[in-house]
Order: C-alpha cells, then sequence, then structure tokens
C-alpha cells in the first residue's frame, strides 16, 4: 500500500510541473531546447531565402494608362521617378498608396521600406 | 546594488570549481538561455557589415521613436500576462481610439472632414480627445476584466472575442467616412505629438518619445510602489493564496485590464499621428508585438514575474530585429514568418528558464 502510493509521487517529481497559462504543458529541457534551434533555424532560413532577393519591387499599376515599368530598389532608398503615363481624355494626377487614391506617394521625399504597389491617379478632362 | 565585476569573478570562481561535465552544461544553459539577445547581436554586426548605415545616430533615433510608440502598449499587456492572463483586444483597441482620435482632430477646413459638426480644434478639446480615448480603452479593458475576473473565464476567449467586437465596431466607424482612412490632422495635435525635441543624425525625437518615458516611470511606480502593484504579482503567483491572504483578486484584475486598456488608448492616440491617415486596419496584429517583447523580457507566462526593466528591454530587442532586418530587405511577409517564430522561440527559453532554475 505504501509503494502504491508512493509511486505517483516520484512520478510527478519527474514529470516537470509548470504554473499559469503552461500548467498543462508537460516537455523535458531536452524538448525545449530543440524547438528553441528549431526556431532560430527558421528565422535563419528566412532570412536566408530573403538575402537571394535584394531589395523591393514596386509595381506600377497605370489603371488604364500606358504601362510604367517595375523597379527594383534597396530599403530606405528613393523612387527613381517613374515615366509619367498617358490616358486619352485624362490628365495624370500622380502616384498613390492605396488604390482609391487618397494618399499620394511623393517621390522627391519617401524612402521605400516594402514591396508595394502604386497606383496612378487621373482626372477626367472636360 | 552587486558590483558587477564582483559579481563576475565570483560566477568565474564557482565555474573553476565545476567539473567538466557540468561546464559544459553552464555553457550549454548560457548560450541556449540568451539564444535571443545572441541572435539580436548577430543580426546587428551583420546588418552593420552590410549597411554601415545602420549604426549610424539616425538610424538610432529612429530606434527610439520606434520604442517609445510601442512602449505603452507592452507595458498594459505585461499586466495581463502577470496575471497568467494575455490580451488579444489591445491591437483593435489601438485601432479603434486611433480613428476616434483622428475623427474628431481632423482640421476644420479639410475638404474630406468626417464629423463635420465637430468645433475647430483647440488644445483643450484635444486633451478632451485624450482623456476620452484613454477612457474609450479603459472601458474595452474593463468588459475583458469583468469577464476574467467575475467568471474566471480564460483571457484568451473573452479578449478574442473584443477584439473581433471592437474591429466591427471599427468598421461601422469607417462606414460613416466611406471605408475611407482618416486624413488631413490638425496642426495642434501634430504638434503636441511631434514637435522635434531635439536631432539624432536627421531623425527627429518628437515629443512623445518624453511622453512614453513618463508613462514608464508611472506605470514603474504603480508596478513597485503601490499596494495595487504588489497584489497584482500575489495574484499572478498564486491567485489562491492572495485570496485567503486578503486581497481582493475581483478589483485587481479588472483593474489590471482596465489599466492595460487606458494604455491601449494612449497608444491609439499616438498611433493616430504616427499613421498621419488611418485606416481600418491601423492596429492590427500590434497585440502580438507586444506579447512576445513582454515574454523576451521575462515577463513570464509562468505568472506573477516581470519588470518594467525586462519590459523596456524586450521592445528595445524586438524592434532592433526588425529595423536590422527591413534594412536588410527582408519583406514585411517574411518578417511574419520570423515575428512566429521569435514568439514560439520565447516562449520555449522561458519555460526552459523556469524548469532549469525548479
Amino acid at each position: 500500500m505504501e509503494d502504491f502510493r508512493a509511486n505517483p509521487d516520484v512520478q510527478e517529481e519527474q514529470v516537470p510541473k509548470f504554473r499559469g497559462l503552461y500548467r498543462h504543458v508537460k516537455i523535458s529541457v531536452k524538448a525545449l531546447d530543440r524547438i528553441i534551434l528549431a526556431c532560430i533555424a527558421v528565422i535563419l532560413i528566412v532570412m536566408a531565402l530573403e538575402m537571394r532577393n535584394p531589395g523591393f519591387t514596386i509595381t506600377f499599376d497605370s489603371r488604364g494608362g500606358t504601362d510604367v515599368p517595375a523597379q527594383n530598389q534597396m530599403y530606405g532608398e528613393l523612387l527613381d521617378v517613374p515615366e509619367t503615363p498617358t490616358r486619352e481624355g485624362y490628365l495624370f494626377t500622380g502616384w498613390y498608396k492605396d488604390h482609391a487614391c487618397f494618399e499620394q506617394w511623393n517621390v522627391e521625399t519617401e524612402t521605400i521600406e516594402t514591396d508595394m504597389t502604386l497606383y496612378a491617379g487621373w482626372e477626367k478632362l472636360e | 546594488m552587486a558590483n558587477p565585476i564582483a559579481t563576475l569573478q565570483r560566477t568565474a570562481a564557482e565555474y573553476q570549481k565545476m567539473s567538466k561535465k557540468d561546464q559544459k552544461r553552464y555553457i550549454t544553459d548560457l548560450i541556449l538561455n540568451n539564444a535571443l539577445y545572441i541572435l539580436m547581436l548577430a543580426f546587428c554586426i551583420y546588418t552593420a557589415i552590410q549597411r554601415p548605415n545602420f549604426l549610424s545616430m539616425g538610424s538610432l533615433g529612429n530606434l527610439i521613436v520606434q520604442v517609445a510608440a510601442y512602449l505603452p502598449m507592452a507595458l498594459g499587456i505585461a499586466g495581463c500576462i502577470v496575471l497568467t492572463g494575455t490580451d488579444l483586444s489591445a491591437g483593435r483597441a489601438v485601432g479603434l481610439t486611433a480613428a476616434i482620435t483622428g475623427a474628431f482632430l481632423q482640421r476644420i477646413d479639410y475638404a474630406n472632414k468626417m464629423l463635420t459638426f465637430l468645433p475647430e480644434v483647440t488644445p483643450f478639446w484635444m486633451f478632451v480627445t485624450l482623456l476620452s480615448v484613454v477612457a474609450i480603452g479603459a472601458v474595452i479593458g474593463l468588459i475583458n476584466g469583468f469577464f476574467v475576473a467575475k467568471f474566471s473565464l480564460h483571457p484568451f476567449i473573452v479578449t478574442l472575442s473584443t477584439q473581433l467586437i471592437t474591429y466591427g465596431i471599427i468598421l461601422w466607424f469607417f462606414d460613416f467616412n466611406n471605408g475611407a482612412p482618416i486624413g488631413g490632422l490638425d496642426e495642434i495635435y501634430r504638434n503636441f505629438l511631434g514637435t522635434p525635441m531635439f536631432y539624432m543624425g536627421n531623425t527627429p525625437v518628437p515629443l512623445y518619445v518624453l511622453y512614453a518615458v513618463l508613462l514608464t516611470a508611472l506605470m514603474w511606480f504603480i508596478w513597485n510602489k503601490t499596494v495595487f502593484g504588489k497584489n497584482m504579482f500575489a495574484v499572478g503567483s498564486n491567485g489562491e493564496a492572495a485570496k485567503v491572504s486578503g486581497v481582493n483578486v475581483f478589483l485587481t484584475t479588472m483593474l489590471v485590464h482596465t489599466l492595460a486598456g487606458a494604455m491601449y488608448g494612449y497608444s491609439g492616440f499616438v498611433e493616430g499621428f504616427r499613421s498621419g491617415s488611418i485606416a481600418a486596419g491601423t492596429g492590427a496584429n500590434y497585440e502580438c508585438d507586444a506579447i512576445a517583447a513582454c515574454v523576451i523580457g521575462g515577463v513570464s507566462f509562468v505568472g506573477g514575474t516581470g519588470k518594467i526593466s525586462g519590459i523596456i528591454m524586450g521592445v528595445f530587442v524586438l524592434r532592433i530585429i526588425f529595423i536590422a532586418l527591413t534594412m536588410l530587405g527582408v519583406s514585411s511577409s517574411s518578417l511574419y514568418i520570423i515575428k512566429g517564430a521569435i514568439i514560439l522561440c520565447a516562449c520555449a527559453l522561458d519555460m526552459r528558464k523556469y524548469l532549469v532554475k525548479k
């Protein structure tokens, strides 16, 4: 009877017990080490994949106008001034960050931080 | 305050006394426990070699500005984590308060002004807005806190639902503006937050960095010097024991969540200025960054542990990693994968430290 009662206690001591949010977690230090190393490996692999593609791609959606070629730029650089597209019956008003043409991209001051698409703004000529 | 050199010497002496096997394990523990710091250091060195710009004063200024913007949120969420909970509604709460801030503080002559009946922005009106958004944040926190405290519901469930409800309200709110982003923010508001205090390189350090420092000092005081702060840690490490020794668990839990909500309200106020034009997606997933920063900074999910200095450290580490990665040209899509891996890694480290200590 004594042994029977002693055994579960011993087992409980061997399986590490957590409190709080981890209270149902059963894991050994060794497994945790593997998880940590795996996570670091994932981070490094993603980085290595990204390194092969230097810079960000900026595509231009001329929305019915003439096509403007995409550009590849590094982080923090200015955009090369894109050629002005033309569209019959419309006046080009600039490049915008959103499809609805609310926010204009300032070619002279704004620097590139990520991949993006710029949209041409058009004003209908009377 | 221990002398760091003496501590180091003592550690070195202890290390000499260990057996070969223990020495090896000591080194492994040291490397693994500090894995994220080592990773950050490696990123920094690599980025500095690839992009010498990374070590410039301007880059440091940029880091400080970003930390100041994300710190208040992390300070709020840390309280929930100390109570062995979490808060998933933080990002959307920031989004909602940012949208309200924007709508209240548009220029009177702005063509697409959303709420046309509002008065011209004065400093008084701006403070009213600040107080209202902090109050709105606090109400979201209060709702979270009430359900967690009253029914012992898991914060994951409660805050997930408030997250979704808040997002719905944000979308409703933007319907008034035909879904368009809110822009044209008033000069008085922008000056209150954005007036440069000084320049680091060519990066202006705006006034809200000062406010973040003041808020951090306030939180440090609350955590360390008030009865409420001590009760919070007591409830976090053992709720039952705290109850027995006379702590009002219900009130403490409610207050921790409300305080967190107020912090999100303030963050929203700043975020409105930072984004310049607030969209429905503003603030999405911010809670992930804040939670990751807390866990990196040693605010354990085990509950009842955490320091303000650790949270500051965590936010810095996370921001340094992100700035380094963006400078290296890692796209925002891959950043999400890396963020996920960092959170899992930080949690594993957190558990490992707890197990090894036992």
